[in-house]
């Protein structure tokens, strides 16, 4: 009998929430934000990549060696076999004698300035003897485009000097044409990962502790609200007169908890569908990978699925459950100690600082997921259900540290829920002033 | 089964800064009317809240329909309709009226079928409109009214508990509701209301309880309470002007001990060792022009001046009803 009314205030707090216009605009809108979080830098990036392609640049060469062609082929000879479309990057040599540099130079600046090319690059015996070269140009923050360049630039220099120690010109050729990548891949007990799978895990664990703390914050908020919606309206009195107030709590607790379970489901099945319609476009607006120097792919975010395993989402699922149960917990509390929205969001303000600092340190964690720091945090129950998850996603944690964040977690949660239902046992009917920290200790040793 | 709808014994009650429930102890027989009346902040609501569970008293012990008011199974036979009335605003009425069916062990379908009835009944429904699909902001304040009332008698509870029930209504809702009372009573259930207004417990109170200050001061039938309090009250009308020597013999402490003008008519109460010839007579020696002379039973609201006397009505009473 107890279960069917709870179960009653668990239906009325989900379908309540589900049927408002609120959440169906959130529930469309998420799933737009994540995807464009997620796929907006890859498609810039994807487009830079492109404009990159299409560079016109001034070669002036001083070096009276032929670099300067040579620097044009290896920038517009591709790798492997040469697609159609591919070059069509404009690059013009002008052999210079070394005492014309400062002429040509400044007719190029005339040239950069009227938008004729993107940039010049002037070539000298410092060039040859393989110590610098100098560019300038509408472009030269592209570090994309730069990276290119340079790398272009040494290798041409190299051939030109193995050209000029009479090195047999089809050996130089093949010696110097260097295309070296460097991949990186991630290793864990699960075996091994590629470097793009080590980025998507690094956005997945991000995505995850960001979803993981806005979901504190909002649906904490939900039940506050909710809370305060029935103190206000004094409904309160006649629900508690046929339900206790533990059951009432317990059923909005779980109530909106299911709200935001099925958000967030939402979300995910709706972002992966939309990135299933995207990724191909994606794929389609870069360039075949020859073109691109090794540079240009690193910065290329590849459509890789994170390695994420059933035991992980579990895991994920049971900080989001605990985690959620204590700040939802504690914003039951609250909501019943205050009487408007006002006080409401000042008596929060402590609660607001846990949730706040915990995510200060998702950045740092992410940079550095195994310091001191980032263990406490993943450890310390108010601040575990964001970094611990955050942390498993980047390095693999050792057991016993996630037991110690599970169990101080549940213990915490178990205590909150312990106070928290008795202030708000005492708080739903009491109407005026809000109460002292002295007052909150006699409603919990009352009740 | 108990004769006893409520059995309150000994019960205390204290807060941090004062006691609002001071050895109260009350019963309440099965199928009665039943007033609690005091003055406001004299401990109704306490004593009613602590009968429905919602707080638990600090010493002594209720009794609700035979048995133990911290017994969750009561509440299901239970209909309470508290002070502050308020309902879920953006929910629809009868989803609203669903919700505190189901709270009330109620099926969905059981809820379903009262609620159409009470709809009808009240009028909340008619072929032009169904009040029951509109969201509770929706509707009048008077119309919130009967939504809270459908919801406090939807599953037909054997102890009806109101909580200043008048208060807030208009004319036609207040009459329906005593409508109501009377009929509950002719079916058998127990009703309890908590009021100032001496009036409506007159009228419909089988029995009453006046407290004060969180303490008791007298209960029982109605009936014997006047009759305890009876015999000793004239009323009293005149034709035209109250002459000097009237007013002299209504003054005259050892005849009248109080007199309340009522304009319409005077209520007297007699001193204790006057009686109602005697003061026949002194009025006729007066000259007063008397229309009516009449040995009346006190109303309740004279019974509870004279029992709660003037500190309850410093303490922001107000006993006209």
């Amino acid at each position: 009998m107890v279960r069917a009314k709870l179960w009653a205030v668990i239906r009325r707090e989900f379908l309540e929430r589900v049927q408002t216009r609120a959440f169906v605009i959130g529930c469309l809108l998420g799933p737009v934000f994540i995807a464009g979080v997620l796929f907006l830098p890859a498609y810039l990036a994807l487009r830079n990549v492109r404009v990159a392609a299409a560079s016109s640049l001034i070669v002036i060469d001083a070096t009276g060696t032929g670099l300067g062609e040579r620097l044009r082929t290896t920038l517009t000879t591709p790798a492997s076999a040469p697609t159609a479309s591919t070059s069509a990057s404009h690059i013009e040599v002008r052999v210079t004698a070394p005492n014309e540099i400062a002429a040509a130079e400044s007719l190029a600046t005339k040239a950069v300035i009227a938008k004729t090319v993107d940039g010049y690059v002037v070539l000298d015996e410092r060039t040859l003897r393989g110590q610098r070269a100098r560019y300038a140009g509408r472009k030269a923050t592209a570090v994309g485009d730069m990276r290119r360049l340079e790398q272009a630039l040494r290798q041409s220099a190299l051939a030109q000097r193995l050209a000029t120690a009479n090195v047999n010109p089809s050996l130089v050729d093949s010696l110097s044409q260097s295309r070296l990548v460097l991949e990186s891949e991630r290793l864990t007990e699960q075996g091994r990962g590629s470097d793009a799978s080590r980025r998507a895990n690094l956005m997945f664990a991000g995505a995850v502790a960001f979803l993981l703390y806005m979901s504190m914050i909002l649906y904490g908020q939900m039940v506050l609200r909710g809370v305060l919606e029935e103190k206000t309206t004094r409904v309160a009195e006649v629900v508690v007169s046929s339900v206790s107030p533990d059951t009432l709590l317990a059923g909005k607790v779980i109530g909106v908890g299911a709200v935001g379970l099925a958000q967030q489901i939402i979300w995910i099945v709706a972002t992966l569908y939309l990135g299933s319609l995207l990724a191909p476009m994606l794929m389609r607006m870069a360039p075949p990978p020859g073109q691109m120097a090794g540079a240009d792919a690193a910065n290329v975010p590849t459509m890789s699925m994170p390695d994420v395993h059933v035991g992980s989402l579990l895991v994920i699922l049971a900080f989001f459950i605990l985690g959620y149960g204590l700040y939802a917990s504690i914003h039951a509390a609250v909501g019943a100690m205050v009487n408007s929205d006002q006080e409401a969001q000042q008596a929060l303000a402590p609660v607001m600082v846990l949730i706040v600092s915990s995510a200060i340190f998702i950045q740092p964690v992410m940079l550095n997921p195994s310091n001191t720091v980032a263990r406490v945090a993943s450890m310390f129950p108010f601040s575990a259900p964001i970094i611990m998850p955050l942390r498993m996603g980047l390095v693999p944690v050792p057991a016993w540290e996630l037991a110690v964040a599970i169990l101080g977690l549940m213990a915490a949660v178990v205590a909150v829920i312990f106070l928290a239902a008795r202030i708000y046992r005492v708080g739903l009917l009491m109407y005026g002033k809000r109460p002292s920290l002295g007052e909150l200790a006699r409603w919990v040793r009352q009740s | 089964m108990s004769e006893l709808a409520i059995d309150v014994q000994h019960v205390v009650k204290r807060y941090a800064d004062h006691v609002a429930v001071r050895d109260l102890s009350l019963q309440v027989p099965r199928g009665t009317v039943y007033g609690l009346l005091g003055p406001n902040g004299a401990g109704k609501t306490t004593t009613i809240r602590m009968i429905l569970n919602i707080i638990a008293p600090d010493e002594g012990s209720i009794r609700v329909l035979g048995r133990p008011s911290n017994d969750a199974s009561a509440s299901d036979q239970i209909g309470y309709l508290p002070e502050e009335r308020g309902l879920y605003k953006k929910m629809k009425v009868r989803a609203v009226l669903q919700f505190l069916g189901v709270l009330r062990g109620m099926t969905r379908d059981a809820a379903d079928k009262q609620i159409d009835y009470w709809l009808d009944r009240l009028s909340l429904r008619t072929p032009d409109k169904d009040w029951g699909t509109a969201k509770v902001d929706e509707l009048s304040r008077g119309m919130q009214q009967k939504v809270q009332f459908i919801g406090t008698l939807l599953h037909d509870p054997d102890l009806v508990i109101l909580d200043e029930p008048f208060s807030g209504l208009d004319p036609i809702n207040a009459q329906a509701l005593k409508d109501t009372v009377v009929e509950l009573r002719k079916r058998g259930k127990t009703v309890i209301f908590s009021t100032h207004l001496m009036d409506n417990a007159e009228r419909l109170c089988d029995y009453v309880c006046i407290i004060a200050r969180g303490a008791k001061v007298l209960d029982g039938a109605v009936s014997v309470v006047k009759a305890q309090h009876g015999g000793k009250h004239i009323a009293l009308a005149l034709s035209g002007e109250v002459r000097t020597g009237v007013t002299a013999v209504l003054s005259d402490t050892t005849l009248v001990t109080h007199v309340d003008d009522q304009n319409q008519f005077f209520e007297l109460e007699l001193a204790r060792d006057a009686t109602p010839q005697r003061l026949l007579e002194r009025l006729v020696a007066a000259g007063a022009p008397i229309t009516r002379f009449e040995l009346v039973q006190p109303s309740l609201h004279q019974i509870f001046l004279q029992t709660v006397g003037a500190e309850g009505v410093e303490e922001g009473m107000s006993g006209q009803g």
